[in-house]
Formats: structure tokens, C-alpha cells, sequence
């Protein structure tokens, strides 16, 4: 019996060691990467380490040797766009949210299949479809045209998560209120808003997170004049592994903390297409 | 409920219909009329008139990169369903330290953008990045020959990395919801837990498993930034990266949406399961609470 046990525990172990080393291992490897100063081949750690990317990156110092410039700028540009994009994605995404959740819709379906469809096919030919359309209307190239895909790309998920939040929140409560002579826009404000404000919530900062790492939609619409993070890590990816690296640091962050916060509400809706 | 209110209200319009509006509107402008053009758009030649010399061309030149994006896409995801459901049966049925460590460890990668998961890959799997040299350390491989991993292997191994968290994410809340009654019946039958897994925790969740990997499936072929990043031009690469370049460098919108035409038939299959799957889903949960 011993023995049987201390096998599985061995077992175990391995395993654990094995998962801990393929998930921690890359980003262990831009962890040097970004604070690697000397790392020439065949050491298998730089030879000399430092902050000097980082506080390049940050602005906090400026030096031509190595060749990076700040990262600032992207970093406001990011948090900008992405501040615009959950307002405007939250006003849209709300009352349809609502609506689906609470209203039988003649076209229901029609209606739904134009949110579920951007999940189940590649989002890429829409893109340069509407590269084409903003051609036209001058809006290829500019911040406005980069938050309207950002705004394609967050909506569905804006609606399937509100919609989701107040399908979770009775019925009877809003008729309550409505039974003691609140109309149907004071129960809804009074009532349902504020009990849906956790997953609303969680939908924003959602919202926020796709913004702040969309990549394609931004490379196809915004390319070469808008430079978010995505496009600054891109961009520095092939010549300076350093400055990509703390970039990708930098975008690690909110994920992984997106992903502590939300752990325990975790639901399909929220995974559904990232990146 | 719905039915009463539209008498009481009259000829008026319903209300969902300004609450739906503006955000099915930014859906048709946005999505719908771009997915139109993609597929219309394809049958427009050189000429701006109708042809399929746009299929000809991206037939002759990118039916390679087409069945590439096929093989790694279907290699990934078998990849991912092997591994997922192994560790969301671990998961399942293990309770120790071990396991409630592995519990949190897992989920790390599920946010994670590809463009970041790109960006590590790149450094990881790099012919002289971390991984070979603490194979060549371990004297696995000769560091002289480093194992080239910038094609179709790197790619998987990228997208498992990113999509079996999730997939075990799914697959895990599946198996949570089976009644331990229906394993403890099997056991006391006699079912070994080979055939525990295969009789009753694969059947019983199969709708969460189906989902997970259409899921999959359907981000793999879609995907553009981490081919883009890991093999960028070379060839063979994937249909995404073949699209950009044929916007970047040639503004040939015609074999560009041919591409994106063939890779809408790749996922044609599990896009008609997910929608259906999914509008059954939600039609379902608003005939049982409104």
C-alpha cells in the first residue's frame, strides 16, 4: 500500500513539475529577455543583467546605445483608446444586453446569430473588408477608425455578458418595484442596475483587456500611423528582443490580473475568442 | 408576460426595439456588410467584373499554405483535446496539495493575448532561445544543432499552450456537474476509471467538450498573430499570414478575400454547430425564465 501511494505522489510531482515548467517556462524566458544586457550565445544566462531597457521603456532614462525608444506614448495612446472604446461599447451593449435577456424578439435569432457569428468565423476577412470601407471614408489610419474595430471585436462580448448578467437577476424584483408604482425606467435604475453592477462590471473591464491587446484588427486599420502597445511590441519584435519583451511583460500584467480577479465567476462567455 | 405588455401598449413600438437598435446597427455596418463584401468581393476579377480567376490564382499559389493551415489546425486540436481531457479527469477526481496547486497554476495562460503569447514563443522556442539550451544543458541535444521549432511544431506548441487552460476551463466545469452518484455506480459495477472516463464522464459531458474544442478549432484557423510573429513568410505558413501579405504588399483584395473565403469553409463545420448549439442554448434559457 506504501508503496502504490508513494508512486502516485512521484507521479504527481512529475506532473506538476512538467505543467509549472511548460506554462512558467516562456515567460520566465522574456523575464531575462528584458532585463538581459550582454547575452551572447552559447551561455545559457546573460552574462550581464540590468534595468536599462526597463527604465528606457518608461522613460525614466534615455540612452541611443541601445537602441529603444519610450514607450509612453503607446502606453497613453492604449489606455485611451480603450478608455473610449468601453464607454461607447457599455452604452451599446447594455440596453442590447437587456433587451435579449428580457424581451421575447420576433428575428430572435437573425438577431442572435449576428452576435454569435464573429466567434465562429475568422475575424481576419472582416477586417480588411472594412480596411477597404475606411479607405473610402477616410477613417483607414486614424485613432477613430482603430476604436470602431475595437469596438467590433469587444461588443459581442459586451452583450454576451450583460445580456448573461441580467438574465441572472429575477424577474419578480423589477415587477415589485413596478407593482409599487415605480415606472418600467425607475424599477430598471433602481433595481436591476444596481444588481447587475458586478457582472457590468466584469464586462468593462473585459472590454477594456480585448482593447488593450487587440492586435489584428489595429495592424490591418491602424497601420503605420497608430501605435498602440500591440503594435509597439510588433514592431520591436524582429531587431530588439529587450524592449519586445518588457512590452510583453507590460500587456501580461492586466491579463493575469484579470485572471485572479474574475477566477472565481469564470465562464465560457468571457474566453470565447481572445486575441 | 411579453405578450400582455404589447397589448396594453398599443400600436407603439415595443421598447426592445430602441434598446436593440443602436447596437445591432454598429453589427450590420461593422460586421455584416464586411462579411458580405468578403465573400462578394472573391468573384470580382482584375476587371471589376465576375470571374473566379481569383480562386484559379489562389489555387495554384496558396493551396499548400491552405492544407498547411488544415494540418496544423487539426493537430492542434486533437493535441488539445487528448490534453485537456486527460487533465480535466486528473483534476476531477484528485484532491491533494498537488492538484489544488495545478487547480490554479493552469489558468495562467487563458488571458493571455496571442501577441504576448507570440512574443514568448518567439524568445522560448528560438534556435537559441531558453528551451534548447537547457536541452542542450540537460544533453538532450547538441547545442550546434539546435532543434529549429519556427514552423509547424513551434505553432502548435504555441497554440496548445494557450488553448488547453481554456479548454481544461470548459471541459473541468463539465465534469464538475456529473453527481459523483453516477461514478460511485459505475465503480461498485465493476468499471475500471479507464472505462469510467469513456462510459460515463465523455458522454455525460459531451456538450461542454464539443464546445471547448469547436471553440478551439475555430481560434486556430482564425488565428493571425502568432503564425504572423512565429513563421511570418516562410513557407509553408498559414492562410492568415497569406491574407496580409496579399493586402500589405500587393493591395489584392481579390485573392485576399478568396483566402478568407476558403478559410470560412475550413471552420464551416463547427460554425454551423456552434451557432446552432448556441441559439438552442439561449432560446431554451428564455423560454424557461421569461
Amino acid at each position: 500500500m506504501f508503496t502504490k501511494r508513494f508512486w502516485i505522489i512521484s507521479c504527481e510531482i512529475i506532473l506538476l513539475l512538467l505543467v509549472f515548467l511548460i506554462i512558467v517556462g516562456p515567460m520566465i524566458s522574456i523575464f531575462i529577455w528584458s532585463v538581459a544586457i550582454r547575452w551572447y550565445w552559447p551561455n545559457t544566462l546573460p552574462q550581464e543583467i540590468g534595468l536599462d531597457y526597463w527604465l528606457q521603456a518608461l522613460g525614466l532614462q534615455k540612452s541611443l546605445a541601445i537602441g529603444a525608444v519610450s514607450i509612453v506614448p503607446a502606453f497613453v495612446l492604449s489606455i485611451t483608446i480603450a478608455v473610449i472604446v468601453v464607454a461607447i461599447c457599455m452604452v451599446l451593449a447594455i440596453p442590447a444586453g437587456y433587451a435579449l435577456a428580457k424581451y421575447k424578439i420576433p428575428f430572435g435569432p437573425a438577431i442572435l446569430f449576428l452576435f454569435l457569428m464573429p466567434n465562429a468565423f475568422p475575424q481576419q476577412p472582416i477586417f480588411i473588408n472594412l480596411l477597404g470601407l475606411f479607405t473610402k471614408i477616410g477613417l483607414a489610419g486614424t485613432v477613430q477608425g482603430v476604436i470602431l474595430v475595437h469596438i467590433l471585436v469587444g461588443l459581442v462580448f459586451g452583450v454576451w455578458i450583460t445580456s448573461a448578467t441580467f438574465k441572472s437577476i429575477p424577474v419578480y424584483l423589477e415587477e415589485a418595484a413596478r407593482s409599487v408604482g415605480a415606472g418600467r425606467i425607475k424599477a430598471f435604475f433602481r433595481i436591476t442596475l444596481p444588481l447587475a453592477a458586478p457582472g457590468l462590471l466584469a464586462s468593462a473591464v473585459f472590454v477594456f483587456i480585448t482593447s488593450l491587446d487587440e492586435f489584428t484588427g489595429t495592424f490591418f486599420i491602424g497601420l503605420p500611423f497608430i501605435n498602440t502597445l500591440p503594435m509597439a511590441l510588433y514592431s520591436s519584435s524582429g531587431y530588439n528582443m529587450q524592449f519586445a519583451s518588457v512590452i510583453a511583460i507590460i500587456l501580461l500584467i492586466p491579463s493575469l490580473g484579470f485572471m485572479i480577479l474574475i477566477q472565481k465567476v469564470l465562464k465560457a462567455e468571457y474566453v470565447g475568442g481572445m486575441g | 408576460m411579453a405578450e400582455k405588455r404589447l397589448i396594453r401598449r398599443g400600436f407603439s413600438f415595443p421598447p426592445y426595439i430602441f434598446l436593440l437598435f443602436p447596437a445591432v446597427l454598429f453589427m450590420l455596418l461593422m460586421y455584416g456588410y464586411p462579411f458580405i463584401t468578403s465573400i462578394s468581393r472573391s468573384f470580382i476579377g482584375k476587371q471589376g467584373t465576375l470571374s473566379l480567376e481569383n480562386y484559379v490564382k489562389t489555387w495554384d499559389l496558396y493551396l499548400k499554405d491552405i492544407l498547411f493551415t488544415f494540418a496544423v489546425t487539426l493537430f492542434s486540436t486533437s493535441m488539445t483535446a487528448v490534453l485537456a481531457i486527460l487533465l480535466a479527469v486528473y483534476l476531477r477526481f484528485r484532491t491533494s496539495v498537488v492538484s489544488r496547486i495545478l487547480a490554479g497554476l493552469y489558468k495562467m495562460p487563458i488571458f493571455i493575448p496571442f501577441v504576448v503569447v507570440a512574443q514568448m514563443m518567439r524568445s522560448f522556442l528560438a534556435p537559441h532561445g531558453i528551451l534548447n539550451l537547457a536541452l542542450a544543458r540537460l544533453g538532450l541535444i547538441d547545442i550546434e544543432q539546435p532543434l529549429e521549432l519556427f514552423n509547424f511544431y513551434g505553432l502548435t506548441f504555441g497554440f496548445i499552450w494557450k488553448l488547453v487552460p481554456f479548454s481544461v476551463l470548459i471541459i473541468f466545469g463539465g465534469f464538475q456537474m456529473i453527481d459523483n452518484s453516477y461514478i460511485e455506480a459505475a465503480r461498485s459495477a465493476g468499471a475500471r476509471l479507464f472505462r469510467v472516463i469513456t462510459r460515463v464522464l465523455i458522454p455525460m459531458s459531451k456538450s461542454s467538450i464539443m464546445v471547448a474544442l469547436v471553440l478551439v478549432y475555430s481560434q486556430i484557423v482564425g488565428t493571425f498573430t502568432l503564425p504572423f510573429m512565429l513563421i511570418g513568410g516562410k513557407i509553408p505558413t498559414t492562410i492568415t499570414v497569406d491574407i496580409a501579405h496579399r493586402v500589405n504588399y500587393f493591395r489584392d483584395f481579390g485573392v485576399a478575400n478568396t483566402l478568407g473565403v476558403f478559410s470560412y469553409f475550413l471552420v464551416l463545420f463547427t460554425a454551423i454547430y456552434y451557432l446552432r448549439s448556441s441559439a438552442k442554448k439561449m432560446t431554451e434559457d428564455q423560454n424557461t425564465e421569461v
